[in-house]
């Protein structure tokens, strides 16, 4: 850190005299509870400036999520004496009891034959994974406000990062995971397939459904507790109402279309064709993921910025 | 719009707190709002106006609850006015509830990154003047523990120092420094003293010596409203005299 203390800085300090007149002052102007916007825009710009208002926020606060997100994971993996190996040891625990427990079925629970003994262990890994990073999104967003409550009351924090850092710290977890099982995978069968590329075209909608769920339960949770329970009696319901252990395509068709109302359907289906069976996803399949996605984030974000001035008030 | 050496311009700003009688209120609110009001407000500011200049140092003055407290945060940011016009320009240090923003858990060193962040500094520039910031504070090797560890006044220190770094245009004191020992309260105010020359101050203190010494301008605020804008001696005598007359109002944190 002290060696990065002696490199210039980016921005050349003002002297005492330029503090008349500096044009990047930031401004803060209201009238009656709405911000007063300067520059025009016609409705279709309006709204794909709104679009962009995310990623701009994102991007503005950047050094914000980065020290939040450097403390916490600081946190999570000095606080304790093994530090990272316990992030590896976990999910790899799991994959050795999934392959103890599943080794010998020979057909995957999509009808197709299994290649390894190995394979279907692999295959409930890649939908736990997915489905344990929802939970700890689902777990952990109501409640995501007042664990911070001492930065939103006394300081201009712009609380709608929260949602944002504490999911890309539960991204951390997950692809330790992931590459745990990317580790057994080329061990223990020998193969791994080319789109395995696409992965990170993967992620990029799901981290967007995870922060739009989480903008939505913490401004929620907020305000009542309610959230958090209903969260924790319906996680575990869902559970068993996700392809984690089995694959939808045993189902009849019209089942199968309903179950594509879970979000989690999907995107447990393109990770499975992604790392375990090395096919593409089906086209109707990743569209409709990717509409999911693009709702739950668009919508997170608007019930959140609704409700942000509220919540000053009551955390 | 504004003349170029106004920083900070309020217009008949009003702050309305949403007061619920029970948390179902709340979610018929949220679902029927559009319908019907479930909830009482409570007026903490109920018409407020001003207009600071470059260059000046106001002191905000007043009784508990009467409103000081939501006025700074309403300017800071923190708190969104529910009606009139404010217009704040220029990069605001809040050196408000000093230490209680901070992360228990955390280290002093993790705490300034953040607060620096918070306060709308560059990583860069937090680094840079992160040793000056520990000499400032003289909390020493500390910087490596758990902010739990630290005593109240520390957590102050350590607070201002990161404030004072911040090259603010406007800096807004809240009746923080009063944790802090003798020795460190001096050396705030003469900070402070220096910020003046080229900086805003807006200051909030029952301490009617500070105002004196800091202000060239005093602001009344009584029941949301601003009773008296002047000269510090002026304001300061007329609000002693009204503490001695005036009795205890219980009915003020009333809602309606």
């Amino acid at each position: 850190m002290t060696a990065v203390a002696s490199s210039p800085e980016l921005r050349p300090e003002p002297s005492p005299e330029s503090h008349s007149g500096r044009d990047d002052e930031p401004l803060l102007h209201i009238i009656d509870g709405e911000l007063v916007v300067t520059e025009r825009r016609g409705a279709l710009a309006g709204l794909l400036h709104w679009f962009g208002e995310p990623m701009r926020a994102a991007w503005h606060h950047r050094d914000l999520i980065m020290a939040i997100l450097r403390r916490e994971l600081n946190e999570r993996f000095k606080g304790s004496m093994a530090g990272w190996v316990w992030a590896i040891v976990a999910p790899f625990l799991a994959l050795v009891t999934y392959t103890l427990a599943f080794s010998g079925a020979v057909k995957l629970p999509n009808q197709v034959e299994a290649a390894s003994q190995f394979d279907y262990a692999l295959f409930i890994f890649g939908g736990l994974i997915a489905y344990s990073f929802f939970s700890e999104m689902a777990f952990r967003g109501p409640s995501l406000l007042h664990e911070y409550a001492h930065f939103i009351k006394q300081t201009m924090f712009p609380a709608e990062m929260l949602p944002i850092i504490s999911t890309l710290r539960a991204t951390v977890y997950a692809l330790i995971g992931l590459v745990v099982m990317l580790a057994a995978q080329i061990v223990l069968t020998g193969t791994v397939y080319w789109t395995l590329v696409l992965l990170p075209i993967w992620l990029i909608p799901f981290l967007a459904f995870l922060i739009g769920m989480t903008w939505f339960l913490a401004a929620l949770g907020a305000f009542t507790r309610d959230a958090a329970y209903l969260m924790m009696t319906l996680a575990p319901i869902l559970m068993f109402a996700t392809p984690v252990f089995w694959s939808i395509d045993g189902f009849s068709p019209n089942v199968r279309l309903l179950m594509y109302l879970n979000p989690l359907t999907g995107f447990i289906e393109i990770i499975r064709h992604l790392t375990v069976l090395g096919s593409l996803p089906r086209l109707p399949v990743v569209a409709w993921t990717l509409l999911l996605s693009l709702v739950s984030f668009y919508f997170g974000f608007w019930f959140f910025r609704r409700q942000r001035d509220r919540i000053a008030d009551v955390i | 719009m504004s003349s170029s050496d106004t920083v900070i311009r309020a217009r008949n700003l009003g702050k309305a707190y949403q007061l619920y009688d029970n948390r179902s209120q709340w979610s018929k609110q949220v679902l029927l709002g559009a319908f019907h009001t479930y909830y009482r407000s409570f007026w903490a500011l109920k018409d407020v106006s001003f207009e600071v200049k470059r260059g000046d140092s106001v002191a905000l003055i007043g009784r508990n609850g009467c409103g000081k407290s939501t006025l700074l945060q309403v300017i800071c940011g923190i708190l969104r006015p529910t009606r009139g016009e404010l217009w704040v320009k220029g990069r605001i240090a809040p050196v408000l509830a000093l230490g209680s923003t901070f992360d228990l858990e955390s280290t002093g060193r993790e705490n300034v990154m953040i607060g620096g962040a918070v306060l709308g500094m560059r990583r860069p520039e937090v680094l840079a003047k992160f040793d000056s910031i520990v000499d400032f504070a003289g909390v020493g090797e500390f910087i490596e523990q758990p902010i739990k560890h630290y005593s109240t006044g520390m957590r102050a220190r350590l607070a201002f120092a990161l404030c004072a770094h911040l090259e603010a245009d406007i800096l807004i004191v809240d009746e923080a420094l009063a944790v802090g020992d003798a020795a460190f309260q001096r050396k705030c105010m003469d900070w402070i003293e220096g910020f003046r020359e080229h900086g805003t101050l807006l200051f909030v203190s029952h301490a009617k010596a500070d105002v004196m010494r800091l202000c060239r301008r005093a602001i009344w605020i009584d029941d949301g409203r601003i009773r008296e804008d002047g000269k510090p001696v002026d304001v300061v005598r007329s609000y002693a005299r009204a503490m001695e007359t005036e009795p205890d109002d219980m009915k003020r944190f009333m809602a309606v």
